[in-house]
C-alpha cells in the first residue's frame, strides 16, 4: 500500500463526514498533503511518513505535537 | 522466475547423480510412501534454507544437527576410503532478466578407517549468469546472495509457497489470533496500522494529560482539584483492571468458542460415532441371539432324525409293500384254517359214520388182536395177510375203539407263531405310515426355519459390517474414536457452559465499566467547575485532534483488517470452489467468522442461506486451509506472486482424500505459474494419474515417477538404496 492509499483508508473513516471534515466521496480522491488546514488529517500523513521511514514513535510524537502546539 | 532443475548427487536416498527437469505449470513427483519425496522436498530447502524437515520432531533441523544423514548410505558404504560429498543444485531462470541463478550446496563427511568424520558445516555456493554470457560468476557477497534468495522466495511468503503437507495444519491455525494478522500481513502490511495505534493511544494520554495539569494550574480550589485528580487516578486505574479482566474473560470467552465451534464440527460425527456405536452393540447382542437359536436349530437338526422320526422318509412305499404281504399272510392263514376245519369236519364225520355200521369193540380187541397176528379172518375164515386190504380193515377196527372226535386246536400248531409281531408291525407301520406322511412338511418348515435363520443371522453380520465399516470411516475420518467421541461431546457440553458463563460475566463487567466511566464524567466535570480563567485553545483543539485521532486509527485497524479479512475469505471461496467442483458431495461456501474476543477467527462452512454447516471433517478444514494458503498468495494486492515464485509442496493432498485431487491439481495449475507437487495419490491410483496426464484443464509441467532401488523389506540395509526416476511426459 502507498502512504496516500494508507491515508485514504483512514479517511474512509465516518468521522471525516460526521465533523464535517469532509464530503462523501472525497476520501477516494483525496491527494497526499492537500489539507493543510486540517490538523486531523496532518497528524494521520506525519504518522504515516513516520512509519513509511522507519522513524521512531517519539520523534513522530514530537512531530505530531509540534503541529497541535501551534496555535491557529 | 521459473525453477527449471534440481540435481542431486549422494543426497540421502538420491545415491549417485540424480535430476529432475521442471517446466511451467503443474510438475507433479509421483512415489508411495518412503519412496523419496520428502527427501527431494528436503532437497530443495536444504540448498535454499541449510536446513531439512524432520517429520518425527515435525520441526527443520539445521546441516550442523543432521550431519552425515544428509549423506547417501549407499555412497558412504560404496567409497572405501576418503570424501563423500553430498550436493543439490538448484537452477532458476529468471524470464524478465532472461538470467539464471544456480543455487548449489555441498556437505562432506570423509572416510578413515572404519570412522566416519563429519564436517560441521555445509557449503553454498551460488552463480548468476546472464543469457547473453557464457560463463556464470560466482556471487561471493553475501548481501547478494541474500537478495538472490529473496528474488526467489521472499521470507513472509516462504510458509505459503514451500511446505509439507504435514505443515498445513500449523501454517493456518485459526486458533492462534496471529495466524491471520501473518496472513493478512502478506496480504497489506496491517502492521502500519498497529503502529500508527500506538502513536494515538500515546499522544491521546499525553494530551489528557497536558490538558489536566493545566486544568489544576487553573483550579479555584487546588487541594480539591489535586483530591479529586486522585479520585480520578483511581478511578482510571480501577478502569483498567476492569477492562483487563473484560479482555481476559473475552478471551477466555473466545477461546471457548473456538473450542466449541471445533468441537461442534465434530459433534455431528462424535453423536454420529456414538450412535453407530450403539447400533453395532445392539446388532452385535441380536446377531449372538440368532447364533444361539441358529446353533440350537442345528443340533435339533440332528436330533429331528429320530425324534420326528425323519429317519423313516422315503420308506412310505416299503409298508405298502409290507402291507401288501400282510394281507396277503393272513389271507393264506384264514385260508389253512379254513381247510383244516373242512378236514377235520371230514374226518369226523367218518369216524361217526364208521361207529354206525359196528358198535364199538365188536369183535373184541383181543379177537382182532389175534385176527391180525394170525393173519386171517376168524369170522369169515379167510387168509388176510399182513397189509392186506383185508388185515388193514380188521385192524381199523382195533383203531376205532381208540378213535375219537378231533378238534381245530388238537390240530398240530408250528413252534414259532409270529403272527402276533407281523400284525403288531403292520399295526406300528400303519401308524408311522401318517408319521411318514408329515415328515416332508416337518423337514420343510424347520429348513425353513433354518433358512429364516441364517437369512436373519446373515442380514444382522452384514449390518454388523456396514456399521462397523461406517464407524471405521468415521474414525478414520475424523481421527476420533468410540471414547474420544464420548469426550468430545462431554467436553461440547462443558465449553457451551463455560461460553455461557463467560457472556454473563462480560456483560457484568460491561455494565461496572461503564459506571466507574459515569464516575469519572462527574469527576472530569467537576475538576473544570473549578477552573477559573481559560484553558488554551490550542490545548482543547490539541485534545479534541487527537481524541478523534485515536478513535479513527482503532476504527481504521478493525475496517482496513476486516476488508482484508473478506477478501482472504472470497479469495479462498474461489480456490475452495475450484477444488470441490468434481465432488458433487462437497457444498457450502467458507465464512470466516470473527470472535468475541475480535482478534480470532475461525472457518465455518455456510450454505447459500448462510446457515452454518456442522459436517467439518478434517478433509474440509484442510481443503479450507489450502485455499487459505493459495488465497494469501493469489488475492495479494498488487503482487504477481504467483507468477514470480513457484509453489512447492509435499504430499499436500495426502489429508482430504482422492476425491479433491484433481480439482487440487487444476487450482494450482490456474493460480501458480509453476507448481512442484510430491503426490503419493497417483502413484496408488493409476486411472487418477491418466487423468492427470491427459486433462485438459491442467496446464502440465513434467510428471515423474520415483522407486526405490530395493523392496520396502529390504529397505533396513540402505546401504545399496538408491532412487529411480522415471519421467512420465
Amino acid at each position: 500500500m502507498t502512504k496516500e492509499e494508507i491515508l485514504r483508508s483512514f479517511l474512509a473513516d465516518e468521522l471525516f463526514i460526521d465533523k464535517g471534515y469532509l464530503k462523501e466521496g472525497d476520501a477516494d480522491k483525496f491527494k497526499w498533503g492537500t489539507s493543510p488546514n486540517n490538523k486531523l488529517i496532518k497528524a494521520i500523513e506525519i504518522a504515516i511518513d513516520g512509519d513509511i521511514s522507519n522513524e521512531s514513535s517519539n520523534i513522530t510524537e514530537k512531530k505530531i505535537n509540534q503541529l497541535l502546539n501551534q496555535p491557529q | 522466475m521459473i525453477l527449471t532443475s534440481i540435481e542431486l548427487n549422494n543426497f540421502m536416498c538420491y545415491a549417485g547423480p540424480n535430476r529432475f527437469d521442471f517446466k511451467e505449470g503443474i510438475n507433479v513427483i509421483i512415489g508411495d510412501n518412503g519412496y523419496g519425496k520428502s527427501k527431494l522436498f528436503d532437497a530443495f530447502y536444504w540448498v535454499m534454507y541449510d536446513q531439512c524437515f524432520n517429520t518425527s520432531q515435525k520441526a527443520f533441523r539445521n546441516t550442523s544437527q543432521l550431519k552425515k544423514l544428509i549423506v547417501s548410505d549407499k555412497a558412504i558404504a560404496e567409497t572405501d576410503q576418503g570424501p563423500i560429498t553430498a550436493s543439490v543444485i538448484l537452477t532458476f531462470h529468471n524470464t524478465e532478466k532472461d538470467s539464471i541463478y544456480i543455487l548449489e550446496r555441498r556437505y562432506q563427511v570423509r572416510k578413515v578407517g572404519d570412522s566416519i568424520m563429519e564436517d560441521t558445516e555445509s557449503e553454498e555456493i551460488v552463480s548468476h549468469k546472464e543469457m547473453s554470457i557464457l560463463n556464470a560468476r560466482v556471487v561471493t557477497d553475501p548481501v547478494k546472495i541474500e537478495a538472490i534468495k529473496r528474488s526467489i522466495l521472499p521470507d513472509n511468503i516462504k510458509p505459503y509457497m514451500w511446505f509439507q503437507g504435514e505443515q498445513v495444519e500449523s501454517i493456518i491455525d485459526f486458533n492462534k489470533h496471529d495466524t491471520l494478522t501473518q496472513a493478512i500481513n502478506v496480504l497489506s502490511n496491517i502492521t502500519r496500522f498497529d503502529n500508527i495505534i500506538e502513536i494515538a493511544d500515546s499522544l491521546k494520554e499525553s494530551s489528557t494529560k497536558e490538558l489536566n495539569r493545566k486544568q489544576r494550574d487553573l483550579s479555584k480550589d487546588r487541594g480539591e482539584s489535586e483530591r479529586l485528580e486522585l479520585e480520578r487516578q483511581q478511578v482510571l486505574n480501577q478502569i483498567k483492571q476492569l477492562e483487563l479482566q473484560e479482555l481476559q474473560v473475552k478471551d477466555n470467552l473466545a477461546k471457548a468458542e473456538e473450542r466449541s465451534e471445533t468441537l461442534l464440527n465434530k459433534q455431528a460425527e462424535a453423536t454420529k460415532i456414538r450412535e453407530l456405536e450403539e447400533r453395532r452393540k445392539s446388532i452385535e447382542r441380536n446377531l449372538a441371539e440368532v447364533q444361539v437359536e441358529f446353533n440350537s436349530e442345528q443340533v435339533n437338526l440332528h436330533k429331528r432324525m429320530f425324534t420326528n422320526k425323519w429317519v423313516l422318509k422315503g420308506t412310505d412305499g416299503l409298508f405298502e409293500e409290507y402291507s401288501l404281504l400282510y394281507n396277503d399272510f393272513e389271507q393264506k392263514k384264514l385260508q389253512k384254517q379254513a381247510d383244516l376245519k373242512a378236514k377235520i369236519k371230514a374226518e369226523n364225520e367218518m369216524v361217526k359214520e364208521m361207529q354206525t355200521r359196528l358198535p364199538i369193540d365188536v369183535p373184541e380187541p383181543i379177537h382182532v388182536q389175534t385176527m391180525l397176528s394170525v393173519e386171517r379172518c376168524l369170522v369169515c375164515d379167510r387168509e388176510a395177510p399182513k397189509d392186506s386190504p383185508a388185515w388193514l380193515k380188521m385192524k381199523e377196527l382195533l383203531d376205532r375203539s381208540q378213535m375219537k372226535l378231533k378238534k381245530l386246536e388238537d390240530e398240530d400248531q408250528p413252534l414259532q407263531n409270529f403272527s402276533p409281531d407281523l400284525k403288531k408291525l403292520y399295526q406300528n407301520g400303519l401308524v408311522m405310515s401318517h408319521v411318514i406322511g408329515r415328515i416332508d412338511e416337518d423337514i420343510a418348515s424347520t429348513f425353513e426355519r433354518l433358512e429364516k435363520l441364517s437369512t436373519k443371522r446373515k442380514s444382522l453380520a452384514d449390518d454388523l459390517r456396514k456399521v462397523e465399516q461406517e464407524v471405521n470411516a468415521l474414525i478414520a475420518d475424523t481421527a476420533l474414536n468410540v471414547s474420544d467421541a464420548t469426550n468430545l461431546l462431554n467436553e461440547y457440553s462443558a465449553q457451551n457452559d463455560l461460553t455461557r458463563r463467560s457472556i454473563t460475566e462480560v456483560s457484568n463487567l460491561e455494565h461496572l465499566i461503564g459506571r466507574k466511566k459515569e464516575g469519572l464524567d462527574s469527576i472530569n466535570k467537576k475538576l473544570s467547575d473549578l477552573v477559573v480563567g481559560e484553558v488554551p485553545a490550542y490545548l482543547n483543539e490539541k485534545v479534541k485532534v487527537l481524541d478523534d485521532f485515536h478513535k479513527v486509527a482503532h476504527s481504521t485497524r478493525k475496517r482496513v483488517f476486516n476488508k482484508l479479512v473478506q477478501m482472504l475469505e472470497a479469495e479462498a471461496n474461489k480456490h475452495y470452489l475450484e477444488m470441490i467442483q468434481g465432488n458433487l458431495s462437497a457444498r457450502g461456501v467458507i465464512r470466516l467468522k470473527e470472535l468475541s474476543n475480535g482478534k480470532n477467527y475461525m472457518p465455518e462452512l455456510v450454505d447459500e442461506q448462510g446457515n452454518v454447516l456442522l459436517q467439518l471433517n478434517t478433509g474440509n478444514i484442510i481443503l479450507i486451509k489450502l485455499a487459505t494458503i493459495m488465497a494469501i498468495i493469489s488475492a495479494r494486492q498488487g503482487s504477481r506472486d504467483t507468477e514470480l515464485y513457484t509453489l512447492i509442496t509435499d504430499a499436500p493432498m495426502s489429508v482430504f482424500g482422492e476425491d479433491y485431487t484433481i480439482g487440487f491439481c487444476k487450482t494450482v495449475s490456474k493460480v501458480y505459474k509453476q507448481s512442484i507437487i510430491m503426490s503419493k495419490e497417483f502413484y496408488r491410483n493409476e486411472v487418477l494419474r491418466e487423468k492427470l496426464l491427459h486433462s485438459e484443464e491442467i496446464k502440465l509441467g513434467k510428471v515423474y515417477m520415483i522407486t526405490p532401488s530395493i523392496s520396502e523389506n529390504e529397505r533396513t540395509n540402505r546401504n545399496s538404496l538408491s532412487t529411480n526416476i522415471k519421467a512420465l511426459n
